[in-house]
């Protein structure tokens, strides 16, 4: 097995144990916000794009990284779209909890288990002309640029990857590949959270939805905060 | 004539069910009126006790994602054995002390770093390196290869990552094969 290959096999085992170790805390709140805003048996296809988005996002960073090598000048250059991103992802996430909680009239945002009623919705729809699923494809995108410190860690052994190839259209592909894999480990984790989110004995309790909703809010605020402090 | 009727032992039971019956139907009633209560204040927005809480979540959402982390920053400061930021660090193997340093200073995160170990004593077959790790999260592998500039003195570059959650202490693992590992756990500047 080539040094490239076992390098493949150590980034999938990373993100895959780094998912349920990190991923699971740090953006399960996002899985959870988006799952409960969806119907209970539709939740694994917006899931799926979301994912997709996300690891289409950190192949396009591993390639960069791979070409250039240099982590501490394209981080530096990102910063402030990622701090955008933070702030962006916590007024949603808030903005999403009041929409379920029924505390405001703005419906379920990026979903399609309610009838669209909320002036949001029905403008997001509008607005995009498509179906609310297809949305998550760009949503996980935008969402691939958060700051998070284990795919830093990725993009590091990334760059430093590229760096030894001499062929930089090899060294983009490699970097891509890498960080694709990286990005797939994470994805069984954060699958397993939108399931448990979609069980139907907890959506069947208004209380507990309610309570969902709050704490969809409190981690919405938490994410404002540490993007403005980022 | 009127008679003076005393009540029989079988009137006072009559009498004590028919008051036990009242009494039970107007406790009923309490019951029904104190859960239809709850259930109006729990499930319709804007009622009181569901005003207490939301306000209550939201001091629990609090407490949990505040001071669990900054419980942890705090259990983790007093773990930390490394004033990096000012000087280098020495800890001891078997036979062989480890000097540990990180320039240039102060130690930032997401900057070029260079990691210098000095071993004097007994030296390793192999050349030693870094894992870079949060004592308090899993960040994924984070290796600094070193290579040997001669005289015990190795070198190597790397980057310490940022965490969006805000903990600043990192913990640096310096292996040296066959001879065991050193950690160094310091604070680094955002």
């Amino acid at each position: 097995m080539s040094s490239i290959e076992t390098l493949y096999i150590a980034f999938f085992t990373t993100g895959f144990f780094v998912g349920f170790g990190h991923c699971m805390g740090m953006c399960g709140p996002i899985v959870v916000s988006f799952s409960l805003n969806l119907r209970p048996k539709g939740v694994m296809a917006p899931n799926l794009l979301y994912h997709a988005g996300r690891i289409t996002t950190y192949a396009v960073l591993g390639g960069v990284m791979g070409a250039s090598g240099a982590f501490t000048r394209i981080t530096a250059g990102i910063g402030g779209l990622q701090k955008g991103v933070m702030i962006f992802t916590g007024l949603m996430i808030i903005v999403m909890g009041l929409g379920m909680s029924g505390w405001a009239p703005l419906g379920r945002i990026f979903g399609d288990y309610f009838s669209a009623q909320g002036a949001i919705h029905r403008g997001f729809r509008k607005l995009s002309g498509i179906q609310a699923t297809a949305t998550y494809l760009p949503l996980g995108m935008l969402l691939g640029l958060l700051p998070c410190g284990p795919v830093y860690t990725a993009l590091v052994a990334a760059a430093r990857a590229g760096m030894e190839i001499q062929n930089s259209f090899k060294a983009v592909l490699v970097g891509m590949g890498l960080m694709a894999v990286f990005g797939i480990g994470t994805v069984p984790a954060l699958l397993m959270v939108a399931r448990l989110t979609g069980m139907g004995w907890l959506r069947s309790r208004d209380m507990i939805y309610k309570i969902g909703a709050v704490l969809m809010m409190a981690m919405g605020i938490y994410f404002v905060v540490q993007g403005i402090r980022f | 004539m009127n008679k003076i009727h005393c009540a029989t032992p079988k009137d006072r039971i009559s009498f004590y069910h028919t008051r036990g019956a009242a009494f039970n139907k107007h406790r009923n009633l309490e019951v029904r009126m104190l859960t239809s209560g709850l259930r109006k204040a729990f499930l319709k927005p804007g009622e009181g006790l569901f005003r207490i809480l939301f306000a209550g979540m939201i001091l629990l959402s609090m407490v949990i994602y505040g001071v669990p982390a900054q419980g942890a920053e705090k259990g983790h400061s007093a773990r930390v054995n490394c004033d990096i930021q000012h000087t280098s660090c020495t800890r001891e193997l078997s036979d062989t002390r480890v000097v540990f340093d990180i320039t240039p200073k102060p130690v930032k995160a997401m900057a070029d770093l260079t990691f210098r170990i000095t071993l004097t004593g007994k030296q390793p077959e192999a050349a030693p390196y870094i894992d870079l790790g949060m004592p308090g999260m899993q960040m994924g592998p984070n290796r600094v290869p070193l290579e040997s500039l001669g005289n015990g003195v190795h070198e190597g570059s790397g980057i310490i990552v940022r965490c969006p959650s805000g903990k600043k202490i990192w913990k640096a693992t310096v292996m040296v094969p066959n001879m065991g590992a050193a950690e160094f756990i310091f604070d680094v500047i955002y």
